[in-house]
Parts: C-alpha cells; structure tokens; sequence
C-alpha cells in the first residue's frame, strides 16, 4: 500500500472519469500534434525545395548600371563595371565559415555574341555546377563533354534552325524536380550540331527543353572557354550559390560572403519556394495559435473535473488527513492521478495527431510526402500533456489539501 | 502525568448567516490517563464531536491548550500535527468511513501508506490486526461484501494498524444494530484490557458499560461524570449553566 496504490485504486474506481478526461487530453494534444506535425512535414518539403531548386544567393559586381537580364535578375553592365568579378572570387567564397553549406557554386560569364549571324545572349559556366543548379533542365542530346562543346536554349535553337519537327504532347506527370510540372512537354529532334560563334565552330551537345525561362534564348559554353572567346579571361559577371539554408539563416551566408567580397554585390534572391515558406511561416504561426485555444480549453476541462472530484471526494479525503495523511500526500496522490491520465491522454493524443496528419497531409503536399515519427513529437505530446495536466491540476491539489479534515469529518 | 490534558479549552464558530460567534465548547478541562476508557456523553449539539476532533488533533481550539503525551498539539505546525495523528490516534468513525475501491486489507494498511516499511511489513502488520478484529478470513473483501458489524471490525483494525497510544471514537455502534454493536464493543473492551487507551463519544448508554469514567457535556461545558455504574440524572439545563467545571485532575 502506497499513496500510488490509492490513486490507482481511484482510477479503476471512477473509470468513465478517468477515461474522459483522458479522452479531452488527447484531443487537445492531438490537435496540437497533428498541427505540428503537419507544419514540420511541409517545413521539411519547402525546405527541401530551397536546396534543389535553383539559386538562392546572388553574387553580381558592385555597379550601378544595369545593363543585362539574367534569371529574372538584373546583371550589371559589362563595359561600364568598374569591379569585376574574377576565377579567384570562387575560392573566396569557399573560404567563410559556413562554406560547409554551400551546396553549388555556379560561376558565369556573360555576353552578346554573334551566334551564325544573329545576335544572341552567350554564357559560360562551370557545366558541372549549373547542371546540379538546374536540375529542371531536360537535354534533348548529351552533356557538353569537350570545350568546345554548347548548350543551345530552346527558343535560340528554333530561330536558328538547330531543331527541327517540334510537336507539343501532353504535359508530363507531376515529378520531384516541378520546375516545368504540368507544362506541355515538346518533342524534337536535333537538325544540326554545328554552330558558328564569333567566327568558331562549336559543336552543339544538347538543346535544352523549354523551361518559360530566359535559358530559352540562350547559348550555354564552358566558361574558360566562352571566357577566352569573348576577350574576358578570368572575368565573371554573376555567381549563383545554392546554400543549404534548411538549418541556416541565409542572411548569414550573405553576409559572410559579402565580408569576403567587399567589391560584390550579393543578395538573397526571393523565389517562389521562398515564398511559400513564409506561407508555411504563416500557417505554422497560426496553428501555434490554434494550438494554444485548444489546450487552453483542455486545461479548463481538466480543471473544472478535478474541482468536481475534490468536491466529489471531500470526506475520503478528510478521512486521509485525519488518518495521518500529510497536506503533501494528498496534493501528490491526486497529482499522480492526473499524471497517469495526462500519460495516457498524451499518448493517445500523440497517436491521433499522427494519424490525423498522415491523413490531411496528402492535401497539403506537392511530393506526396508522409509525416515521420518522430520520437521526439512523441516525447513533447506526453511531456505536453503532463504539464497540462498537472498546471490545471494544482489549484484543485491544493485546495484539497487545504480541505480541514475537521469540516470534512462532519460529513462523517 | 495525564496521557491526554485538555486544559482550559474554548471553541467559538463563527455563524455563516450573520456573522455572530457560536460558543461551542466553554474553558473545557479533563485529564485522561493512559489505559483509561473514558466516555464522553451528551445530547446532539452538546459539543461532544467538537471535542472529539480537538483532541484528534484536527480543529484548533479558540484558546487552551491540548497536551498529548506531553506535546503541546497545538503549537505543532499543520503537517506535524499529520504526523501526530498519525503516530499517535486511531479514529474510529461513526460510518466507518472505509473506502469503498480498497478491499479490507487494503483499508487497514492505509494510515500505513506513507510510512517507512516495506510492502511485505505493511501487509503483514495489517493481516495481524485484522486476524485480531476476527476477519482474517475476509481481507480480500471489498467493504460492501461485509456486513455492518464486519465494517466496524474493519474500521477498528485500520485505526489500530499503526500501534497508536490512543483511539478515539465517535459513535462507532451507531449505526449498527444492537448485536453487531455489542460485538464491535466488545473488541473495545479486549483491546481496553490490553491497555489500550480510548476516548469514545456516544449518546449510547450502554456502551458506556465498559468504560472507566463517562464525562458528561450539554451546551459546551463539561457537567459532570460518573463512574459507568452511577449514570448521572440529566440535570436541568439552568442548573448545569450555574454550577462551575468539574476538573478532571
């Protein structure tokens, strides 16, 4: 016999109350974990959606003319710069503290270009780092492989005949990348693989598929090599850092990079994905919201049915204090009650919530994604539900330890 | 040196409805000593259970002092005097008052629940009282499969699982009938003859038998007592206002 055996004892006695009350606990924190697990899964997807798509660091030369488009982005004139970019700036860039997050380094050098007698945007990169970079990018041909080897943008290759028989089919199913998701997919062949640049010959490995981006009417050449070709040996116009930014502030990265780049321009570019993580922001701000009503109203449940059952059980526990039963004793027998069903709730709650949100996430999901079990959701949703328990339990605690077991014994 | 003291006790309520100060015991003073079985008589509003839960140790007097094996109760804080009532008392209540989700070994080792002994200890030292109130046989019994008489038992092997120096009882064959009463009195006569000092209040002439001396109380102040073979004549009530305290010394 211990005060646990008592409030044990209790428990199979008043089952239907015990059972209630576990019951709304697990509501409440069922809410909350479905919430949370809800806005962790998305959280995780968005997150993971900033490190594959794309950019999300721009580096351009510190210049106040504007003079060329890139990505969406205005790239400064290349004439009038005044601090360019350079091969060396690259290694800089690996040089901060967070280069660990640093996911993609794209470098690029920009220029008109005379492309078989027409004018046209030519770029060249580090194919290696701007294939990872643009992962939506589907080539018609094969990778550029040798020097002097290019990637023609599929607007470019139609107007200069490099394509011929396009014919639009069906859009194509949903896949990871979604970067062209649901846009008719255009089939092609390849007319030709040669093409003149500023008088060269190039060899043309691929056409990219349309993408609605300003690639579709660009040319694509490896950077030491467009380099030498357009009279820019070691310049830069723009690097492209993709940083692993799901753990980091990525005005962190920033900063760090301008430390090492005092004569760049860097800045965070704002994407959709960017975008729809504030929505995330905002949907998880609101269930927090949300979260916290819910428990509030269990807390005042638990609270209006530990008051009753004090009333309930004044001569039981005036029978305990006249007993010998210290203030102490009974404050932890009933405290131990309500942890048990607080134990109970949580996990119940924690169950519920998971199948709740395996259930809506689909609905919220791009990628079909799944909620994980965390360990740890299960450990907030039962510590969770004892504190709750426990905060709304203490004023009834008291008061029936406060109870004057000489009032209590004239009920007897 | 009297075992129990009750010196110069008063007790005022304060009334609910105007506010007004109830006198319900007036500069009380009996000694008990130890091994003794004392009654204490009187009509319903007497004061008689007012008495009873001052010397349990569970309603502090308006003035006076309460002296139990030399301890001034009083001057104990709340959670001491627990202890106190734990250590020292056994109560028998008039309903019993066992819980009813705890069988009856169970209801005997509670005032054990927060002591210092093992599970084995506690069960044995509950199934030894219990085998003296005569209900081995039924420790695993809830209380409502016993009989009233069986409940009392109960009641009786629970106050005295802790091995206290004093019992105190309040009506504790009230509401049984007169020969299940009669055995629940006669466990109070062995346990008596053992040295075991009680403290009953009961309104039952006949349980006053066995004990030593009977006080008698009407209106807060003690009238009188008498040995358990010269029951008192009820006196008047002007007559009992005019005469002083008795001092129980």
């Amino acid at each position: 016999m211990r005060i646990s055996t008592i409030a044990l004892a209790n428990l199979k006695r008043r089952k239907g109350k015990a059972l209630f009350l576990s019951l709304g606990i697990a509501i409440g924190i069922g809410t909350v974990v479905a919430l949370l697990s809800l806005g962790t899964s998305i959280q995780e997807e968005v997150g993971a959606q900033l490190d594959r798509f794309g950019a999300n660091i721009l580096i351009v030369p510190q210049s106040n003319s504007l003079a060329l488009d890139y990505g969406g982005v205005s790239v400064p004139g290349v004439a009038f710069d005044v601090h360019q970019l350079k091969n060396e700036d690259i290694q800089r860039i690996r040089e901060i503290p967070y280069h660990d997050r640093l996911a993609i380094i794209a470098p690029k050098v920009l220029s008109a270009a005379d492309v078989d007698g027409q004018q046209a945007l030519l770029a060249g990169v580090d194919f290696k780092q701007e294939l990872k970079l643009r992962r939506w990018w589907r080539i018609i041909g094969q990778q550029p492989e040798q020097e002097e080897d290019v990637l023609v943008g599929y607007e470019a290759a139609r107007v200069l005949s490099i394509i011929k028989d396009p014919r639009t089919t069906a859009p194509a199913p949903p896949s990871q990348h979604g970067a062209h998701q649901g846009r008719p997919d255009v089939q092609f062949t390849l007319a030709r693989n040669q093409l003149r640049i500023n008088g060269r010959e190039h060899h043309v490995a691929g056409v990219i598929g349309p993408t609605g981006g300003p690639e579709d009417r660009m040319v694509f050449g490896s950077l030491t090599h467009v380099q030498q070709l357009v009279g820019k040996p070691g310049q830069l116009n723009v690097i492209e850092v993709s940083a692993l930014c799901k753990g980091c502030p990525v005005e962190d990265i920033v900063a760090q990079i301008s430390g090492k780049l005092p004569h760049a321009k860097v800045s965070a570019v704002q994407q959709a994905v960017k975008a729809r993580a504030e929505m995330v922001d905002r949907l998880t701000r609101f269930s927090a919201v949300v979260g916290v009503v819910v428990l509030v109203i269990g807390a005042l449940m638990i609270f209006t049915t530990m008051m009753a059952s004090v009333v309930e059980r004044t001569k039981e526990i005036g029978v305990l204090r006249a007993i010998g039963f210290r203030r102490t004793h009974i404050i932890n027998g009933l405290l131990l009650e309500v942890a048990i069903v607080s134990l109970i709730g949580g996990a119940l709650g924690w169950a519920a919530g998971l199948g709740a949100s395996w259930l809506a996430l689909p609905y919220f999901s791009e990628t079909g994604l799944r909620p994980e079990l965390h360990p740890a959701l299960l450990l907030f949703a039962v510590s969770a539900a004892m504190l709750l328990g426990m905060l709304s339990s203490i004023y009834p605690a008291l008061r029936a330890s406060k109870l004057d077991p000489s009032e209590a014994v004239r009920y007897i | 040196m009297a075992f129990i003291s009750i010196e110069s006790v008063s007790k005022a309520y304060r009334d609910q409805n105007d506010g007004a100060a109830v006198q319900v015991l007036s500069d009380l003073n009996v000694a008990i000593t130890e091994g003794e079985f004392v009654c204490l008589m009187g009509p319903s509003g007497s004061g008689k259970s007012t008495v009873l839960t001052i010397v349990g140790a569970m309603n502090r007097p308006t003035s006076g002092k309460l002296f139990v094996d030399g301890i001034d109760v009083y001057a104990l804080s709340d959670e001491r005097r627990a202890d106190f009532r734990r250590e020292y008392i056994g109560f028998v209540f008039q309903q019993h008052h066992l819980m009813p989700y705890l069988n009856a070994l169970e209801n005997v080792m509670l005032p054990l629940a927060t002591a210092r002994l093992s599970a084995r200890d506690k069960k044995d030292r509950a199934l030894r009282v219990l085998w003296r109130v005569g209900l081995s046989d039924k420790a695993r019994r809830l209380p409502n499969q016993l009989s009233g008489g069986e409940q009392g038992r109960v009641a009786i092997a629970r106050a005295l699982v802790n091995e206290p120096p004093l019992i105190l009882a309040d009506e504790p064959t009230g509401t049984l009938d007169t020969k299940t009463g009669n055995e629940v009195m006669e466990l109070f006569r062995r346990l008596n003859a053992q040295g075991q000092t009680i403290f009953m209040v009961t309104h039952n002439h006949e349980n006053t038998a066995l004990a030593h001396r009977v006080l008698h109380i009407r209106d807060g102040v003690l009238v009188g007592e008498s040995p358990h073979d010269q029951e008192m004549a009820p006196l008047p009530v002007d007559v009992a206002a005019s005469r002083p305290h008795i001092v129980f010394d």
